[in-house]
């Protein structure tokens, strides 16, 4: 037998003046010859996908065990992916509890919910840990472009007292570099598309528009180099190729709306530039950047902090004038309980959309969404209660084949967290013996 | 953060609910201690692994609650979990589990796993503010050791682990450990105390009639047939871990625990050492009885808010002020 095909090497980019693209997961990275034992496996990624206020249990809880079935109505989106998720039940953060520090359950659920860590109350010193993303991103990053990436859909300020005497940096953000250094998620998505594709992110919004009169798609710069590899590729990888790079081009396409969206809409706000006026066109870009970051393992790690800790955002996209926090304190009001209901199913139903995106592309024998654990909730559980037990959670996706999913799964009560983070380290290859508070790795979660 | 005026001492009970009525009647006086506000329930565990000792906990906790009516604003505190060890039952069953006690409790996930129960329980109290009692073997106690970090957290916390010997040698590996690594003072109360102080039986008619569901009075008729006077041990533990300085008990000369194969505990003499026998003082026999009977059968009062809940707290800011920003 002669072997001709060559491995192409799982870190290969397009490269083109000033842009560099890094290329997805192709079959040409295995190599020719290799063995069950030496096939080169795609990497597993997780994210954490954060939504603030707690939720309506009555509408979030499914009731039952087991296999999904009959989902909630603030799961029904999630329809679609039950065999690609598991609900779970039961998990539990003491360190966002008062414990001893009295009011401020935004600003300790928010902290703690990936350190693990009750933050020391301030407004000035602040103090929280380092969060499990950050060491796992430290561990594998160094075959990525990037550590992590922290992504946000809210502007918030990183200073004052936010909730009850907890600084804004304890409620304005998900991942923690060091114990006293949060990581302020990214809003504007063509800041994060500049991170991953470019440079140019230092520009002003002025210099940028002069310059976008001329700009080419990233994608031009890198035609020639694509051209030629293409040559060298499978019908399939070719394939995947096209697909690959039209995403790109489609993001840069929804940054132009954007761009114009922003202009149109509020032209003389003191606005990000950049930031869509629409909640679900912001969501949908931000993962799109995720989804291509993912996909090309520019990172295998994010934070998305879907809005922050305690916000009062108004949903007039869905016809809530309300603000999101007030509504959550409810006082068992039908009518401000529905609305709460309706936000936690928009906020799902983008969620969703992100998980059709995984799932859509295709990682050998099995697709992104298979090869992640994206990680869906909240640092409380009833956002009128302010309760730390029982926080709504769901795990999309197989940790590279190795989870078992389509269940409904409840643990017993006062299951740390933190054991989920123990056992998510261990798929991302960073086995550790103990975190924030665990009492070890979350059982039921493996194929058996 | 640390308060300078702590409340009332918080008690950690794990018992062998359901083996012994004296396990129940010691929950009965706690309550009733803590409707006085001279303590407070910091957490409740079984170490008994039968979930139907679950549902006899849950009763009487849901009996104890039914004071405590919806709060300012509507808010009611959501019922605290009931912690049970899972595993092998050593025991036969008991009359008192045959009975078909009204629970929301269905399924082993609707409890809580003891030593984590246990943990974060003490993480919300005042350091030296928490006195532990354990009634029965010390599997959740064991377990609670194995956890990482945890002996600064009993050193900080708790002020003393009162043992009611009834039931202690059931887990000698554990009783072993427990003697081995407790960081805290432990006080031991032996069987024959229990025997020498037992609960009067003939109250149960009496001083616990206000109320004809009482589940005290069914547990104490249940267990055993009547009339009966119920050894004392895990009582004696509990009253003297509430009120250690009232003069119901004395204690032992210091020295280090052991326990022998044959599951016999033996106090070794040792000059500051950490362990002591609980010691009764035949002339208190009448006050003991008759507090155990007041505080075992008092009624359900509602507990003092803590603090209000959180909308009312949103309700005293100044309107204008979101959270979060």
């Amino acid at each position: 037998m002669i072997v001709t095909r060559k491995a192409l090497a799982r870190r290969t980019f397009l490269r083109g003046a000033g842009a560099a693209v890094a290329l997805p997961f192709l079959d040409s990275m295995v190599p020719a010859l290799a063995t069950a034992a030496t096939t080169l496996k795609p990497p597993v990624r997780m994210a954490f996908v954060y939504v603030p206020n707690g939720v309506d249990l009555r509408n979030w809880s499914l009731g039952y065990e087991g296999n999904l079935d009959k989902m909630s109505r603030i799961l029904q989106p999630l329809e679609p992916y039950k065999r690609d998720i598991n609900v779970l039940g039961n998990l539990t953060h003491n360190a966002g509890r008062a414990l001893l520090d009295g009011p401020g359950d935004h600003g300790r659920c928010s902290a703690s919910y990936l350190t693990g860590i009750q933050p020391r109350k301030t407004m000035s010193n602040i103090k929280a840990g380092v969060s499990f993303d950050q060491i796992v991103g430290k561990h594998v990053g160094a075959g990525t472009s990037f550590n992590s990436l922290e992504v946000g859909l809210e502007d918030a300020r990183q200073a004052g007292d936010c909730d009850s005497g907890y600084s804004c940096a304890y409620t304005n953000n998900l991942a923690w570099r060091a114990e006293s250094q949060p990581l302020p998620p990214t809003l504007n998505p063509r800041a994060l598309f500049e991170r991953l594709f470019g440079e140019d992110a230092a520009m002003t919004p002025e210099a940028r528009r002069s310059r976008n009169l001329y700009r080419r798609s990233v994608l031009d710069l890198v035609s020639d180099d694509a051209k030629r590899l293409a040559q060298d590729l499978g019908p399939t990888d070719q394939r995947k190729l096209d697909e690959y790079l039209s995403s790109i081009r489609e993001i840069e396409l929804q940054l132009a709306r954007a761009d114009k969206d922003s202009i149109r809409i509020d032209p003389g706000f003191d606005k990000p530039y950049g930031i869509p006026a629409d909640f679900a066109e912001h969501f949908s870009l931000m993962t799109n950047m995720l989804t291509v970051a993912f996909q090309s393992n520019l990172t295998r790690v994010a934070t998305f902090l879907v809005t922050r800790e305690g916000t009062s955002r108004a949903y007039r996209e869905i016809g809530i004038p309300d603000g999101h926090h007030p509504l959550t304190h409810h006082r068992g009001q039908e009518e401000l309980m529905e609305k709460v209901s309706r936000i936690n199913v928009y906020h799902v139903q983008q969620f969703a959309g992100w998980l059709g995106k995984l799932k859509a592309i295709q990682e050998g024998d099995s697709n992104l969404l298979d090869n992640s654990m994206i990680v869906y909730g909240a640092g409380l559980a009833d956002g009128n209660k302010h309760s730390h037990e029982d926080l709504p959670t769901v795990m999309a996706g197989r940790g590279g084949g190795h989870f078992q999913t389509g269940r409904s799964i409840v643990y017993r009560k006062e299951t740390p967290m933190c054991n989920m983070f123990l056992t998510m380290m261990d798929r991302m290859g960073v086995p550790t013996e103990h975190f924030g508070d665990s009492s070890g790795p979350l059982e039921g979660l493996d194929l058996s | 953060m640390q308060a300078a005026e702590k409340p009332p001492v918080g008690l950690v009970y794990d018992a062998n609910l359901g083996q012994t009525i004296d396990s129940v009647l010691a929950l009965a006086l706690l309550h009733g201690f803590a409707g006085k506000q001279q303590c407070r329930i910091a957490s409740l565990t079984i170490n008994y692994p039968d979930l139907r000792a679950a549902h006899l906990c849950d009763a009487v906790e849901r009996f104890y609650a039914s004071a405590t009516g919806p709060g300012l604003g509507g808010f009611v505190p959501a019922a605290a979990p009931i912690g049970i060890a899972e595993g092998h039952k050593a025991a036969p069953d008991l009359p008192i589990l045959a009975k078909p006690w009204e629970s929301k409790i269905k399924k082993w996930n609707d409890t809580a796993i003891p030593e984590l129960l246990i943990r974060n329980a003490l993480m919300a109290q005042y350091d030296g503010d928490a006195v532990m009692v354990l009634s029965g073997p010390a599997t959740n106690l064991a377990s609670l050791l194995k956890l990482t970090d945890i002996l600064p957290l009993l050193s900080a916390k708790v002020r003393v682990l009162v043992i009611s010997g009834v039931g202690f040698n059931a887990d000698i590996p554990a009783a072993r450990r427990v003697l081995a690594e407790w960081p805290t003072p432990i006080v031991c109360c032996s069987p024959e105390i229990g025997e020498q102080l037992p609960f009067p039986g003939a109250s149960i008619d009496s001083a616990f009639s206000y109320n004809a569901a009482h589940p005290i009075a069914a547990a104490y008729r249940a267990a055993h047939e009547m009339p009966y006077d119920a050894p004392g041990a895990a009582m004696a533990a509990m009253l003297y871990a509430i009120r250690p300085n009232d003069g119901y008990f004395t204690t032992s000369e210091p020295g280090a625990f052991s326990i022998s194969s044959d599951g016999a505990v033996q106090l070794q003499a040792l000059a500051g050492g950490p362990h002591r026998w609980l010691k009764a003082d035949p002339a208190q026999r009448e006050r003991i009885s008759k507090i155990y009977v007041e505080m075992a059968s008092a009624k359900p009062v509602a507990p003092p808010p803590r603090r209000l809940p959180p909308q009312l707290q949103q309700e005293q800011k100044p309107p204008a002020k979101p959270v979060g920003r």
